[in-house]
């Protein structure tokens, strides 16, 4: 391979130790970030269901899910400033990367978030305030597209790291002997101004949707669950009011994940960078070798071949130990539990959108019971896994590059890959120490934030006596 | 066109006047709270307790937007400031660090446990927690002052050339050398001061402003309280507040000069040019000061007096005196983003000669830094300059509604169970 890489002093320890502390982070932050999106979807179609319907159900639907997600917006947000600060000191070379090219969703991110932040107060703060029922209705919404614009420009670069922007030049400066102050041998620009743009590319534009859809369905689900396992138990009306939005709504949103933004996305990933698409399909050759099914779906015909993982230098491979890891998130947890997230949604939909219908037979009954029974944990637990699988996938599957974009091979081999490497020389800190009980430590409160937040809601939502009011004056 | 230094530094400039006066209340409330509900418990008397708990309703909401405008910061520095932040992050990766571990990890969950846990622990065990949230908040100025300490006078920086790095040096640190920085003990004294007396003058406007219309004891106390705390630790921020303009003068001549109007005295003729500050903020200096006499005789009228012309005077001079003070400290630097050392520059031309030292004293300023050549943000506004007039505007509407948002949190009734 035709490349040249910086020797690496930072020792394998420090790097996996800050890969293992960034990736707990950023899952933690998805976390969050989903129910935030998902619960605020939830509050405004409540409401306007309310406000259309005048049922009172509603409105103390809505209200509860605005206080969730402002709860979720609150300690995720804090922890996006932890993830944030996670790049200045553990990535900081990706600091020079923000300012010379991928600034641009950086910038439009903060109107996203000033958005969410003094508009998501207004909109929990204004309940039984506001005269105009239809004006509050319009705060809620307003806030909520702050959330979902805030996860549009961050998506956006998640994209960029997986699939390089056309127009973006990668420079390594180690070849004429040059750094930037000292600290990366890495140069991203753009050909011309206008082309930071060029982040919002339509191949962004599918990484984005999928992703923001992933958090809807993941939220949606767990919701939808916990309604169901309440209505079961209870059968409340109101619980299945919620259920009957719920449910279908993670059926469509699944659907439309997998047939649609799926495809395309694998598709973009074959053309980005078919090493990746080897490590996460399985295909643990070397050289180039037919793929029926992977042919199939790329191409449309069975007889296609593809280049082996095996076929790249190890030094460019995704990692794939403790196990083959990539193949299990990929095809194990996103593909196959996302089918049968899938499945019991659908199944689910029908049941109760169509109940007059299904109700006259006793097969979709015994169908209908087994997947009320099986539904509150296995929903959760398929679109956890699934989007944990996807996420996984798109973000250890490029490693060790990010900005990667993959070009024919002059000599005929496999093609390609190039990016910026994570480990020194690219984007690591590299006078960072990380012993292990910092790594702990910082581990611990990655995932007891989280957990907090969760807590936080439970105390929330938890069924209260009747306490007389204390009234504060100030 | 406007010039992109001028708009590098108004945008952090806009950021940091609304961050700061956000977290300062933080700091303030984080102390003040568990002493209230001390003297509350000590004394017997319910109605301190209960002023304490009305004042944490806002705790969280005011970190939360604090933080937030702490991020714009960090995204204005990333983006406009790459080189600069990069160097800042990876030689100081701990003081961020700990700085951000505490700040969110650990703050956040003693912020919503101090609230939550109100009438729910032992009166002890409460004031205990809010203690500790106090410490974790002050944990956070601890480490980010020792950040604006080092663009005063960068203690514990070793240069060394470089022929491969494009800034033709490269720059290390001693940590332990950084935290002995001069102007960090009376920096970080006067933050600490300096918030709790603001949010203890915004306390007692607030409940002086409700006191004229309801006489309760509930607001009669909040503003006799506010006005007396604000009194003590307003002067004791002002004596240290001094000690830091002293630090200043001795250690990093550009801000002096500026805040001064005049080189400090030790200056050799021949570093004129070398510190000659961009602005001449000596009358930003005359008018702090003359805020600080102004605030000093309204709280004293405040005490004997209460009327809401006085209580809303003090709820908008406080604010401004602090934001004014802090965007002076940050403009005073100008044209550096990293003021040399007298010290250093005389080491260095004396090791590598006057180009290298006047090398590296250029690429301490913010021209230098911001990179123009390889600035993506900058290099979009030259060529779309309707991406930045629209981002003004957005920005002035934003921050209008925050205002807007604020006033209603305070002017609305609360209910709590």
């Amino acid at each position: 391979m035709p490349i040249v890489y910086v020797l690496s002093t930072i020792n394998a320890s420090t790097l996996d130790a800050a890969r293992w502390v960034s990736a707990i982070g950023i899952l933690a932050h998805l976390s969050l970030a989903s129910s935030f999106l998902g619960t605020i979807l939830i509050a405004v179609i409540a409401e306007y269901i309310y406000l259309t319907k005048h049922d009172k159900d509603w409105y103390d639907k809505a209200r509860m899910f605005s206080v969730v997600s402002t709860i979720f917006f609150g300690v995720g947000a804090a922890f996006g400033t932890l993830v944030e600060f996670g790049l200045v000191t553990i990535w900081s070379n990706f600091i020079t990367i923000i300012g010379s090219a991928i600034v641009l969703p950086f910038y439009l991110e903060l109107f996203a978030f000033l958005t969410e932040v003094i508009l998501l107060p207004l909109y929990v703060f204004t309940w039984g305030k506001v005269r105009n029922g239809w004006v509050h209705w319009v705060i809620g919404l307003a806030a909520a597209f702050g959330g979902y614009w805030s996860a549009y420009n961050i998506l956006a670069v998640m994209a960029s790291l997986s699939m390089r922007p056309p127009g973006m030049i990668v420079q390594n400066l180690a070849a004429s002997n040059e750094t930037i102050a000292g600290l990366t041998s890495y140069l991203v620009t753009w050909a011309k101004p206008t082309d930071a743009w060029n982040m919002f590319w339509w191949g962004a534009n599918v990484f984005i949707f999928h992703g923001i859809l992933a958090a809807a369905i993941l939220t949606w689900s767990v919701i939808g669950a916990i309604y169901l396992y309440g209505y079961v138990r209870e059968h409340r009306p109101d619980q299945v009011k919620v259920l009957k939005i719920i449910i279908p709504g993670v059926a469509i949103m699944t659907a439309i994940e997998g047939f649609i933004l799926g495809h395309l996305q694998g598709e973009l990933v074959l053309q980005f960078d078919p090493l990746k698409l080897a490590a996460i399909e399985g295909m643990f050759w070397k050289g180039l070798k037919v793929d029926p099914l992977t042919s199939f779906f790329a191409y449309g015909t069975f007889n296609h071949a593809f280049w082996g993982y095996y076929s790249w230098p190890a030094n460019v491979r995704p990692p794939l130990a403790p196990f083959d890891f990539l193949p299990i998130f990929y095809l194990g947890f996103m593909v196959t539990l996302g089918v049968l997230l899938g499945v019991w949604s659908g199944g689910l939909s029908l049941w109760y959108l169509f109940n007059g219908f299904f109700n006259r037979f006793n097969w979709a009954k015994v169908i209908a019971s087994f997947l009320e029974r099986t539904g509150p944990y296995a929903m959760p637990l398929f679109a956890a896994l699934a989007a944990i699988g996807g996420a996984v996938t798109a973000e250890s599957g490029r490693v060790p590059f990010i900005l990667v974009e993959s070009s024919p091979n002059p000599n005929g081999g496999p093609p390609t890959v190039t990016g910026v490497p994570v480990y020194e020389g690219g984007l690591i800190n590299p006078n960072l120490s990380l012993p292990g009980w910092l790594v702990a430590l910082i581990i611990i409160v990655e995932v007891a934030m989280p957990a907090l937040a969760v807590y936080m809601v439970y105390l929330y939502t938890k069924p209260r006596g009747v306490k007389p009011t204390q009234v504060i004056e100030y | 066109m406007v010039s992109p230094v001028v708009v590098a530094v108004a945008l952090i400039a806009w950021a940091f006047s609304v961050h700061l006066p956000l977290v300062y209340t933080v700091l303030g409330l984080g102390w003040l709270l568990p002493t209230l509900e001390l003297i509350g418990y000590r004394s017997g008397k319910r109605v301190y307790i209960d002023i304490a708990h009305g004042l944490s309703n806002y705790l969280i909401a005011v970190y939360a937007i604090g933080g937030v405008f702490g991020t714009i910061v960090t995204v204005f520095l990333a983006g406009l400031l790459p080189v600069f932040t990069n160097i800042a992050g990876a030689l100081l990766w701990p003081v961020w660090g700990i700085a951000i571990v505490f700040g969110v990890a650990i703050a956040l969950p003693f912020i919503g446990f101090y609230y939550r846990s109100f009438n729910r622990l032992s009166p002890m065990k409460h004031i205990a927690v809010g203690y500790a949230m106090a410490i974790t908040l002050t944990v956070i100025p601890a480490m980010f002052r020792l950040v604006f300490a080092f663009i005063n006078y960068p203690a514990g920086v070793a240069i060394t050339p470089s022929s491969t790095s494009n800034t033709g040096f490269t720059l290390s640190v001693n940590l332990t050398k950084a935290l002995g920085n001069p102007t960090y003990p009376p920096l970080l004294s006067s933050t600490l001061l300096g918030a709790i007396a603001m949010t203890s003058i915004l306390i007692s406007s607030i409940h002086g402003w409700r006191y004229t219309s309801s006489r309760s004891e509930y607001h009669e106390l909040g503003h006799r309280i506010g006005n007396t705390m604000g009194l003590i630790f307003g002067i004791l921020y002002s004596i240290f507040a001094a000690w830091y303009l002293y630090t200043i003068y001795q250690y990093s001549p550009t801000v002096a000069w500026s805040i001064f109007g005049h080189p400090p005295s030790y200056l050799q003729s021949a570093f004129y040019e070398l510190y000659r500050p961009t602005f001449n903020l000596s009358w930003m200096l005359y008018m702090n000061i003359a805020l600080g006499a102004i605030i000093l005789v309204l709280l004293v009228i405040s005490i004997k007096i209460t009327s809401k012309p006085i209580e809303a005077l003090k709820l908008v001079l406080t604010p401004m005196l602090m934001d004014s003070a802090e965007v002076m400290n940050g403009l005073a630097h100008a044209p550096y983003a990293i003021v040399p050392p007298v010290t250093a520059a005389e080491a260095l031309i004396k090791a590598y000669g006057l180009s290298f030292a006047l090398n590296v004293a250029k690429w301490l300023t913010i021209s230098q830094l911001l990179t123009p050549q390889i600035n993506a943000l900058l290099s979009l506004v030259s060529i779309q300059p309707g991406l930045l007039v629209g981002s003004l505007i957005f920005f002035a509407f934003f921050n209008a509604l925050l205002l807007y948002v604020i006033y209603a949190a305070l002017s609305w009734r609360r209910s709590s169970a």
